[in-house]
């Protein structure tokens, strides 16, 4: 009896404790307003007006509020996703897997209509830009579950079945080239979706070779001082160690001049001004994402111009991120690179910044974007 | 507020439970109250002065009904006293679900009146009517407002029951004593309450919304849904349950018990006896009894069983899938009254396997959104599917057949009394009981610190019966 009575003493001074204890510290810990580790904005709390607890969105504000802002809030997510994965032997934690120490996420089933939708959208741009001057391709790249969701016994889409439907739905005024057979998981970050540009310098080579140009030259591979935890990191909750970034430089990248499109202005004459940018943008590499530092991200319009090739040959590159690593090596070989994100711009004004005519135009995307292709515009 | 939330648990049960601490004796009630107002208050705005009139005229009435007792005003009083509790429940809850049938039986067009269901009229009704009725058959009346709307409002059952008697409580709203065991028994059940519903009912959860995600329909699917589901809605349902038993103790409270493993039962009777109790007693008590009960003919006490079915398919929901349901189970136990029962006893595995399959269809119907979808599922289970026969597995089926796998297992095992009887065992050992004594601290901390991380990081967490 007097053990019971030292041990319901215990309990109740236990749960008290930690009720009162983790009340104060969500009260008194200082309230990031952004996760790093996530990559978002924490919920803020809405200003305690009648109107906002009348309509409810105090409450609802404080719920949100509440739970990204609880104290160790990254360490208790990595506590949920050891439990999960560990105890409860779950095979993935909100959506996303580590096997073979490569996280990845689910993406699962194949969306035929999204597949549809991608399609219609490149044929869109073709039918009010291009004509039969333009030389058209398009290439998808695999994302990494193609490499290790079946492997490990996680759900996988069946990735030949995708470019043999993305080859069927484009063939009408584009031809398909493949890379897919260049790719394999070593060529992908641990902790982000996309792929590691200096492992990437094939599928370079491949593309150009099919637009009939040369292949890239000798690189030098650099390395950027900055621990690299990638989307996959946050969303995973999973200890994982921090990866390096490496990106490649040569004379013909360093006289490159790259403008930042989503800052276009207009002259005196009307004639279109883009502010320069860098090619890998150190600041950005030391940013919340560090994989924006190549052409600075998840831009609608960016334009390279390579002064040593001077054949005015000119690519138009509609792209996703995975994009931004390859399209630098793919400026070695033209006089111009456009990159274009139709996630962020309207294709209709597309004629306002780029004169398509006799341009080869790529459309490069990634399964992710294809596969949920309602972000395409 | 969810009771599994950052919110309750770390605002608002922290700052309750302090405030009930340091409340004197004679506050104590009014401090519950205001609380449990608040508490209402946070999740609906708009409806709370609707519960706060039905208290009032449940108030009213039972001490009217008190007064005329020995008078033949007794059985009008009382009678008006539960027509405007249940015409508060028919408006809100039923008035679209009637002008739908009635503009697809006539083919008119009466708008909807879109009303929003109050969260937890369904309860709170049910216990003003069964306070107003208690007073007229001789029960005492609270002559304290404070106290009565402490009891019909007290927040760790007001949204979800357990459907707490007046007569169960009366007593311990004016003379409860708070104990040592006590509070840690209610601390033990609310963690382990919590536990049921965070760590086993929200992950069932998810897997009965990627069913209905699911664009691989299968055999192996249907069935694993079927399965989850019976299982979710148990784990859900008693959790809350638990968490509320365990609240109320805390607070000097011993609320009815509400679930009683009822998986493990050897027939829909005594499954009815062992899931909702409190619901169960609730219609035996007020409706079925007064009806006749079994002291009438055979006819006329199926007649009974089904007005009794119907209406307990009605309270769970405003939809023909509900009544089917309640139905269901009306024939289900109707056979058994008539036939079945003496042949379930010659068969403990047999009679089993009969209520796992037969309470598993149930669920199918209950869950789906209505009786096309119900259907559809039901259909799925022999391989029927929507465009032709099903294939008997699919990827996605597989995939999360292994994914939950350890989930459902601790399912079952967990919806069976042999965890308790474990634990019961290790406490009567000498030796284990040291040990038992030790590891309970431990594992209760380990288990609150896993459940809060599991809210932190946001995952699935409605309870599903918020919605009757």
């Amino acid at each position: 009896m007097k053990s019971n009575k030292i041990k319901n003493i215990v309990v109740c001074s236990l749960f008290g404790a930690i009720l009162l204890v983790m009340f104060a510290l969500c009260i008194l810990m200082p309230k990031p307003e952004y996760s790093e580790s996530e990559r978002r904005k924490l919920a803020e709390l809405l200003p305690l007006t009648y109107e906002n607890v009348e309509s409810g969105r105090w409450m609802t504000s404080f719920d949100s509020y509440s739970t990204d802002n609880f104290p160790f809030r990254d360490e208790f997510r990595t506590l949920k996703a050891i439990v999960s994965t560990g105890v409860f032997s779950r095979l993935d934690n909100n959506k996303i897997y580590v096997a073979d120490g490569y996280a990845a996420a689910i993406e699962y089933p194949m969306r035929d209509e999204n597949l549809v939708r991608a399609a219609e959208r490149f044929r869109n741009v073709y039918n009010t830009f291009l004509s039969e001057s333009n030389n058209v391709y398009v290439s998808i790249i695999p994302d990494k579950g193609a490499f290790l969701a079946k492997e490990n016994g996680r759900l996988s889409m069946d990735y030949d079945a995708f470019e043999a439907r993305m080859r069927e739905l484009t063939s009408d005024f584009s031809e398909y080239v493949e890379i897919s057979d260049l790719l394999s998981l070593e060529d992908y970050y641990k902790t982000d979706t996309h792929w590691r540009q200096e492992q990437i310098t094939d599928v370079a080579d491949r593309l150009l070779s099919a637009m009939g140009k040369s292949p890239t030259g000798e690189h030098k591979t650099n390395e950027l001082d900055y621990g690299f935890h990638g989307v996959y990191y946050g969303q995973s909750a999973m200890p994982l160690p921090a990866e390096t970034i490496y990106y490649l430089t040569n004379d013909a990248l360093d006289g490159c001049r790259v403008c930042n499109g989503d800052k276009v202005s207009f002259g005196a004459n009307g004639e279109l001004m883009m502010p320069e940018m860098p090619m890998y943008d150190m600041e950005l590499g030391h940013g919340k994402d560090p994989y924006e530092m190549y052409l600075g991200g998840s831009l609608s319009l960016v334009t390279v111009e390579n002064p040593a090739v001077t054949d005015g040959s000119h690519l138009v590159l509609f792209r996703d991120s995975f994009g931004s690593a390859i399209a630098p090596l793919l400026c070695e070989s033209y006089s111009k690179v456009t990159l274009v994100d139709i996630r962020y711009i309207q294709p209709m004004m597309l004629g306002r910044f780029i004169d398509f005519d006799g341009a080869d135009v790529m459309f490069l995307y990634s399964t992710l974007v294809v596969n949920n292709s309602e972000t395409l515009k | 507020m969810l009771f599994s939330s950052i919110p309750f648990l770390y605002y608002f049960l922290a700052i309750t439970i302090l405030l009930y601490i340091i409340s004197p004796k004679k506050l104590k009630n009014s401090t519950l109250l205001l609380c449990s107002l608040f508490f209402y208050y946070w999740g609906e705005r708009t409806y709370t002065i609707i519960m706060v009139v039905s208290i009032l005229f449940g108030y009213v009435f039972g001490l009217l009904i008190e007064r005329y007792r020995e008078t033949k005003a007794k059985a009008p009083l009382t009678a008006v006293s539960v027509a405007i509790s249940l015409s508060f429940l028919l408006y809100f809850k039923y008035a679209d679900f009637f002008i739908e049938n009635f503009n697809a039986v006539t083919g008119l067009s009466v708008p909807l009146l879109n009303v929003v269901l109050p969260i937890g009229i369904s309860f709170y009704t049910f216990q003003i009517i069964s306070y107003t009725i208690d007073v007229s058959r001789g029960e005492r009346a609270q002559k304290n407002p404070i106290n009565l709307g402490a009891y019909i409002t007290m927040f760790p059952q007001l949204i979800a029951g357990p459907i707490v008697r007046y007569s169960d409580i009366d007593r311990e709203l004016t003379t409860r004593t708070h104990t040592l065991d006590d509070t840690a028994a209610g601390i033990r059940r609310f963690v382990f309450g919590l536990g049921k519903k965070i760590l086993i009912a929200n992950q069932l959860g998810e897997l009965v919304s990627a069913f209905r995600a699911a664009s691989e329909p299968s055999v192996l699917w249907h069935w694993l849904y079927a399965i989850a589901f019976c299982l979710h809605i148990y784990f859900d349902f008693s959790g809350y349950s638990d968490m509320a038993i365990g609240l109320g103790r805390i607070f000097g409270f011993h609320f009815i018990e509400n679930f009683n493993y009822p998986y493990i039962s050897a027939s829909i009777t005594e499954f009815w006896r062992r899931w909702h109790i409190s619901l169960g007693s609730w219609f035996r008590d007020y409706v079925y009894i007064p009806l006749g009960g079994n002291r009438c003919g055979k006819a006329r006490q199926l007649f009974n069983i089904a007005v009794v079915w119907f209406l307990t398919g009605m309270w769970h929901g405003a939809a023909w899938n509900f009544i089917v349901w309640g139905l269901y189970f009306a024939v289900l136990l109707t056979i058994e009254k008539l036939w079945l029962l003496k042949y379930l006893k010659k068969s403990k595995v047999l009679s089993r396997i009969y209520v796992l399959l037969f309470v598993l269809i149930s669920f199918v119907i209950f869950n789906a959104s209505g009786m096309a979808e119900a259907g559809s599922d039901l259909l799925g289970l022999v391989g029927v599917g929507k465009s032709g026969m099903l294939p008997l597995v699919s990827a996605e089926a597989i995939y999360n057949l292994k994914s939950f796998a350890v989930v459902i297992i601790l399912g079952i095992i967990g919806s069976t009394p042999l965890p308790k009887r474990l634990a019961e065992k290790f406490e009567k050992g000498e030796k284990t009981r040291v040990i038992s004594n030790i590891a309970e601290p431990i594992v209760l901390v380990a288990l609150f610190a896993t459940m809060t991380a599991y809210l932190v990081d946001g995952s699935f967490n409605p309870f599903l019966y918020f919605r009757f």
